[in-house]
């Protein structure tokens, strides 16, 4: 199954699941070098414009993201532990504060790989507000359609 | 329909990278209009006015002492902002999808460089 799965139990936390048909190494690849990286994250309507990343413990990245109105936003963070089955990272909207410390672990069964990813925040309020804000940046598609999607959310008007 | 329109006040209150650095500051603890500014380089008016799109969108409140009134956080509308949890998993989903493709491209790669 490639579903995703997210759940939000653990009040401070997020944790994202998801099968990849692919070999750990190449997982590991494709989310660690920038070549590759640019291919799959953003979407068409906010792109990844630049990624800078030193991809070591303590080595610092900054992804620039665009968005449709012109302006720019980055997600920057420092890795603290890269192995074959642990990427460890922390990751914050640059210039507010709201750290989170993002566990990523690859097993692999099979020739397939399963990603666990583990969102870490200080407080319930700034995981909530991550998630909100995240929503209305990172993907400005939904945003953009957001009245449609309120209109036709039959959860939201209950 | 009311729970629709609250909804559309919030998404359009965090739209802006102002307030939502409001919403960052006060996640650590009330704050007056005053300690508010001074961080942003902006006059008191003008946070006012951002202060007054996060009341009527329910994401703060303002206290009642008359001198200070500090602002707070209000967490239910943060709670139903985070409905849009689902909103998230889409951007991941989609993101994840494409790395599927990316994966089947490194594969084809390889699988050359093999041969």
């Amino acid at each position: 199954m490639k579903k995703l799965t997210v759940t939000t139990d653990v009040p401070t936390e997020i944790h994202m699941t998801r099968t990849f048909n692919a070999p750990r190494r190449m997982v590991r690849e494709a989310m660690t070098k920038p070549e590759l990286v640019r291919k799959w994250m953003g979407n068409s309507r906010s792109p990844l414009s630049s990624i800078e990343s030193d991809v070591r413990p303590g080595g610092r990245y900054r992804y620039v993201f665009q968005l449709p109105d012109g302006s720019t936003f980055a997600i920057v963070g420092q890795y603290r532990e890269i192995s074959d089955e642990r990427i460890v990272h922390t990751e914050s909207m640059e210039g507010m504060p709201g750290e989170s410390v993002v566990t990523t672990t690859l097993t692999e069964k099979d020739g397939k790989t399963t990603l666990k990813i583990v969102m870490a925040f200080p407080t319930q309020e700034i995981r909530d507000m991550v998630v909100s804000t995240g929503m209305a940046d990172g993907a400005g598609e939904s945003y953009d359609n957001l009245e449609a999607l309120l209109a036709s959310s039959p959860q939201l008007s209950a | 329909m009311q729970t629709t329109a609250r909804l559309d006040a919030t998404f359009s209150a965090l739209a802006d990278p102002t307030r939502r650095a409001i919403l960052a500051r006060l996640a650590k603890g009330e704050a007056s209009v005053l300690e508010l500014a001074a961080p942003f380089e902006m006059s008191q008016p003008a946070i006012s006015k951002h202060l007054k799109v996060l009341e009527r969108a329910g994401l703060i409140e303002r206290g009642r002492d008359a001198q200070r009134r500090p602002c707070r956080l209000v967490g239910k509308s943060l709670h139903d902002a985070n409905k849009w949890i689902e909103r998230f998993r889409e951007f991941w989903e989609d993101n994840f999808n494409a790395l599927d493709d990316v994966l089947e491209e490194m594969k084809k790669q390889e699988g050359k460089k093999g041969k």
